[in-house]
C-alpha cells in the first residue's frame, strides 16, 4: 500500500490535479501571456460567431468590388476583387485556421507522442528503427513535404489537415522520446515494474503525465505553425478553394497588391494576431509550468 | 548612341526608303505619317522562358515571340486577318481549291547569307508542316505534292482543298527552316534550334538562359530600311511585380501576353509614358469557355446544360473577374472571325428564373436544403484570373440550386483529368481559334478526338454525328461560300446543344512605352516580328542594367 501510494499518486497530480488552480494564476502573472490570451480568445470568439454575426456564405459577392475600409459601413473592412466581404471571410476563416491548426496539432500529437513513447520506453533496435523514420521525416524540408502532400492528393481541408500533421510531428518525437529516457530508469518506474504493472500502464500512468509540460508548450507553437503552413499553402494556391481561409485571402490579394493593398493586409494581419498569440501562449505556459520558474 | 540630329536625317533617309518599298498591299501605311527614326535597343518582357526558339514542334507562347521576329512568313495578317504579302509575293488559288501557286520574293538571304529558295519552302512543308507542327498537320495532310518549278515559285498540288492553309502562313503558323542546315539531320535536335538562321528583320545573337536573349538588327533585311531598331533584347521576369515595375520605371519598353494583373493595367494605363494595347492579338482570338461533361448524369440532359448557361452572367464576368478584358462570347466561333462567326445563333440571356424553370423541367427539385445536384469544377491551373472564373461559376450556379465544389490542381492534373482520365463534371479553360474554325474551334466538338486522350480536344466528350458531318465536310471544302454555311450550321447546333458554354471573348494587352510608335500595326503581331517599331523620342538607350 505504502509503497503503491509513493508510486503513483503523487506523480500523477502533480501534473493533472494540484496545478490546476496555480496555472492560470501562474500564466496570468505574465503579461505577455496575458495579451496571447487575450488574442486568443478574441480569435475563438469570432470563429464561434462566424455563422451568427456573418450567416451568409462569405464567398458570396455580396457588394461591388474594391470597397474599401470604412467607405460603406456595411462592409467596415471593405471588399474584395470578387465584392465579397473581407471581414465575414476574417470571421468565417478564423474558423477555418483554428480547425486546421487544432486538427493536425492532433494528428502530429498521436504520431509524435507514441513514437517517442515507444522509442524511449523500449530503446534498443525499436528506437533506432523509428528513430531513423522520424530523421528521414526530418531530412525533408516539412513545408516542402506538405507542398508535395497536398499537390499529390488535391487540396482540401482533410488532406491539408493530414499533410501538415504528418509533417510536423518528428520535433515532438524526438522532446518526447528524450523525456521518457530521462524517466524511464527512474525508481518510479522500477517500482511500478516490480509491482507488476504492465508497460502499457507505466507509460500511459506514469511516463508520459510528467512528460505534458514541455509537450503542452510544443503543441501551441504546433498550432501556430499549422496556421501558418496552411496560410502559405493557401498563398501558393494549394488551399481548399470552396472555404474562405486566411492565406487564400492574401493569395488572392497579392495581385492587387500595388493599388488595393488593404485585400491581402487585413487577414495578413490576423495571421500575424493568431500566429503571435499561439507563440505569446505558449511562452507563458512554458515558464509557467516550469517548476524553477514558478517558485520564483 | 548617335546625336539627335543625325537621327533625324536617318529618319528622313528610311521615310524615302519606305515611300519606296510600300506597296499597296503593305499594312504600315500608319506609321508613314510621322517619319520613323532609326536606331535604339528596345527591351521586351519574355514570360516564361521559352525551351526552344524555334516552333516546330513546340508552339509555346514565348517561343512564337522570340521566333516572330527572326523567322519571316510567306505572309503576315492585317487586322481583318487577311493575308498579305511577306516572302510570298503574290499567289493564285486554282477554281477547283486543289493547286495554289506562290510567287516568292526575290534576293531573299538567310541570316547565315545563303540565298532564300523555293526548295526551302518545299522541304520545310514537307519535314514540318506536314508532320511535327501540332497545329498544321490536319491542314497540310491534304497536300500530295510540292512543285517548285524554279527558285522563286511554289506549287501546292492537293488531293482535297484545304482552304485553312491561308490562317496559318505567317513565320510561326508555317515557319521555314533554312533547308541547308536542317537537311538530314533530326530536327527536333538540330543545333540550330536554340541560334536560329530565318529570313526575318533580326538575326539571333546570344540566350543567357534565365536571364536575357539578344536579336540584333539584319543589315541585309530584303525590306529595305528596317527594322529600325538595332537590338532587342528579351528579359526573363518571373515575378509579376517586378514586371510591373520594371514597365513603369522604362526599363522594358515592350511587354506582350498580359504581363501584368489586370488591377494593375488601370494603373499603368493612367501613367504619361505608358500605352495598353489589346490589339495585335486578332490572329489569336481566344475563347474562354467551360466544358460540361456530357457523360455527366445531370450535365447528360440538355436543359441542364442550357440552365446553366442561362446561369452565368457573362457581362459580369467579363467586367468583374476579368476586368473588362473580355467580351461576352455569343458563338464558339468568335466574332472577330467575321466570315464565320454566326451572331444568330441561340443565345442564353443572363436569366436565374429561366434557368430554375429548365432544371424543374428536368425533373431536378430542390432539397430541403435548397441544393438541386452538386457538381465540381475543376478550373484551368494558369492563374488567378481562372480560380475566380470558378468562385463566380460556384456562387451563379449556387443561385440556381446547384452545388459547385472546387478544385484546383497543378496543370499536368489538370490535362489528365479532364482529357485523359474525364473524371470532372465542368472545366475551364481557352482556345485560340485563329483566323479558320477549322484550327481552333473545331476540335472541342468532333466527336474524332474522343478517346486520343489530347489535350484541348473535345473536354465535354459530345457525339454529334450531324456536327462531325459538317466539320469534315468543311474541311475539305473548296468553295469559301458553302464552307462558311457550314460552319454557320455547325454553331447553330453547338450552342442549342452547349456540351461547351463559350464565356467570353478574351482580350490580351501588351503594355509598351508611348514613345514606341509602329509596335502594334498587324492582327498578329505578338507573333509576329517588330520590323515597324522605332522610338520617337530620346529615350532608346539599352537599360543600364544590361
Amino acid at each position: 500500500m505504502a509503497l503503491l501510494d509513493f508510486a503513483s499518486p503523487p506523480v500523477s497530480s502533480q501534473a493533472a490535479a494540484a496545478p490546476r488552480d496555480t496555472l492560470l494564476r501562474r500564466l496570468l502573472r505574465r503579461p505577455s501571456a496575458v495579451v496571447g490570451l487575450i488574442f486568443f480568445a478574441l480569435i475563438i470568439a469570432m470563429a464561434a460567431s462566424a455563422d451568427i454575426v456573418y450567416p451568409d456564405d462569405p464567398l458570396d459577392m455580396v457588394a461591388q468590388p474594391f470597397l474599401w475600409p470604412g467607405q460603406d459601413a456595411a462592409y467596415p473592412l471593405g471588399t474584395d476583387m470578387l465584392g465579397r466581404d473581407i471581414a465575414s471571410g476574417i470571421f468565417h476563416g478564423a474558423r477555418v485556421s483554428l480547425l486546421i491548426g487544432a486538427v493536425a496539432t492532433l494528428v502530429s500529437l498521436v504520431i509524435g507522442v507514441t513514437t517517442g513513447a515507444v522509442s524511449g520506453y523500449y530503446g534498443g533496435r525499436l528506437d533506432a528503427g523509428l528513430m531513423r523514420v522520424t530523421e528521414l521525416f526530418q531530412t525533408v524540408p516539412p513545408f516542402l513535404f506538405a507542398l508535395a502532400i497536398v499537390a499529390i492528393l488535391q487540396p482540401s481541408i482533410p488532406t491539408i489537415t493530414f499533410a501538415i500533421g504528418i509533417t510536423a510531428w518528428p520535433s515532438l518525437a524526438r522532446l518526447v522520446r528524450a523525456e521518457v529516457l530521462k524517466l524511464r530508469h527512474g525508481e518510479m518506474v522500477a517500482a511500478s515494474i516490480a509491482l507488476g504493472a504492465s508497460d502499457g500502464r507505466i507509460i500511459l500512468l506514469h511516463i508520459l503525465p510528467n512528460t505534458l509540460a514541455p509537450v503542452i508548450v510544443s503543441a501551441s507553437i504546433l498550432v501556430a505553425s499549422a496556421i501558418l503552413t496552411e496560410s502559405s499553402l493557401a498563398f501558393l494556391g494549394l488551399g481548399d478553394p470552396n472555404v474562405v481561409s486566411w492565406g487564400g485571402m492574401v493569395g488572392a490579394g497579392r495581385e492587387v497588391l500595388r493599388t488595393d493593398w488593404y485585400v491581402a493586409t487585413l487577414p495578413g494581419l490576423a495571421i500575424v494576431a493568431a500566429v503571435l498569440a499561439l507563440n505569446l501562449l505558449g511562452d507563458g505556459l512554458n515558464d509557467a509550468l516550469n517548476p524553477k520558474g514558478a517558485r520564483r | 548612341m548617335a546625336p539627335f540630329s543625325r537621327r533625324r536625317f536617318l529618319a528622313a533617309a528610311s521615310a524615302l526608303a519606305l515611300a519606296a518599298s510600300v506597296g499597296p498591299t503593305h499594312l504600315q501605311a500608319a506609321a508613314a505619317t510621322d517619319a520613323p527614326v532609326r536606331g535604339g535597343t528596345l527591351s521586351i518582357i519574355l514570360q516564361p522562358e521559352p525551351v526552344t526558339l524555334t516552333p516546330v514542334a513546340n508552339v509555346a507562347q514565348p517561343t512564337q515571340v522570340v521566333a516572330g521576329n527572326v523567322f519571316d512568313g510567306l505572309v503576315t495578317y492585317g487586322f481583318d486577318l487577311k493575308p498579305a504579302p511577306q516572302l510570298a509575293e503574290s499567289w493564285e488559288v486554282a477554281p477547283d481549291g486543289l493547286t495554289i501557286t506562290f510567287h516568292l520574293r526575290k534576293g531573299v538571304t538567310w541570316h547565315d547569307g545563303k540565298p532564300f529558295t523555293a526548295s526551302d519552302v518545299k522541304w520545310s512543308l514537307e519535314n514540318v508542316w506536314k508532320t511535327i507542327h501540332p497545329r498544321n498537320k490536319a491542314l497540310f495532310e491534304n497536300v500530295s505534292a510540292v512543285e517548285t518549278p524554279d527558285d522563286h515559285t511554289v506549287v501546292l498540288k492537293f488531293s482535297k482543298p484545304s482552304l485553312p492553309i491561308f490562317s496559318v502562313l505567317n513565320g510561326v503558323g508555317a515557319p521555314i527552316l533554312p533547308k541547308h542546315l536542317y537537311e538530314g539531320t533530326d530536327i527536333l535536335n538540330n543545333p540550330y534550334n536554340n541560334k536560329p538562321v530565318g529570313t526575318g528583320p533580326f538575326v539571333f545573337k546570344e540566350w543567357r538562359k534565365g536571364e536575357y536573349l539578344v536579336l540584333e538588327r539584319n543589315p541585309a533585311y530584303w525590306d529595305a530600311g528596317k527594322p529600325y531598331l538595332d537590338k532587342l533584347v528579351f528579359r526573363v521576369i518571373p515575378d509579376a511585380a517586378a514586371r510591373a515595375a520594371a514597365i513603369e520605371k522604362g526599363e522594358v519598353q515592350y511587354a506582350p501576353f498580359n504581363p501584368v494583373p489586370f488591377r494593375d493595367v488601370e494603373r499603368l494605363a493612367a501613367l504619361p509614358n505608358l500605352k495598353v494595347e489589346t490589339r495585335g492579338y486578332e490572329w489569336l482570338s481566344p475563347v474562354l469557355y467551360f466544358d460540361l461533361n456530357v457523360e455527366n448524369p445531370y450535365l447528360k440532359d440538355v436543359r441542364v446544360r442550357q440552365a446553366i448557361a442561362h446561369a452565368v452572367d457573362k457581362a459580369a464576368l467579363a467586367k468583374v473577374v476579368w476586368f473588362g478584358y473580355g467580351k461576352p462570347a455569343v458563338s464558339p466561333i468568335p466574332s472577330t472571325l467575321t466570315a464565320f462567326h454566326d451572331p444568330s445563333v441561340p443565345t442564353y440571356p443572363f436569366d436565374p428564373k429561366k434557368a430554375e424553370a429548365l432544371l424543374e423541367e428536368a425533373g431536378f427539385k430542390r432539397g430541403t436544403d435548397g441544393v438541386r445536384f452538386a457538381l465540381t469544377h475543376d478550373f484551368l491551373p494558369y492563374g488567378d484570373d481562372y480560380r475566380r472564373t470558378g468562385e463566380f461559376l460556384k456562387q451563379a450556379l449556387k443561385r440556381v440550386g446547384i452545388e459547385v465544389a472546387i478544385r484546383a490542381q497543378d496543370s499536368g492534373a489538370f490535362i489528365k483529368r479532364v482529357y485523359a482520365d474525364r473524371d470532372f463534371d465542368i472545366s475551364s479553360s481557352y482556345n485560340a481559334a485563329f483566323p479558320d474554325p477549322q484550327i481552333g474551334v473545331v476540335r472541342e466538338y468532333w466527336s474524332g478526338w474522343l478517346g486520343t486522350k489530347t489535350p484541348w480536344t473535345n473536354g465535354s466528350g459530345y457525339r454529334n454525328a450531324q456536327v462531325d458531318a459538317l466539320i469534315e465536310r468543311a474541311a475539305v471544302e473548296g468553295n469559301p461560300q458553302a464552307r462558311a454555311a457550314d460552319f454557320r450550321a455547325f454553331q447553330q447546333i453547338v450552342q442549342r446543344d452547349v456540351p461547351t458554354l463559350p464565356l467570353l471573348e478574351l482580350k490580351f494587352f501588351t503594355v509598351h512605352a508611348a514613345n514606341l510608335k509602329g509596335a502594334v500595326e498587324q492582327g498578329d503581331q505578338v507573333y509576329s516580328s517588330l520590323r515597324n517599331a522605332w522610338f520617337d523620342g530620346p529615350n532608346a538607350d539599352a537599360p543600364k542594367g544590361n
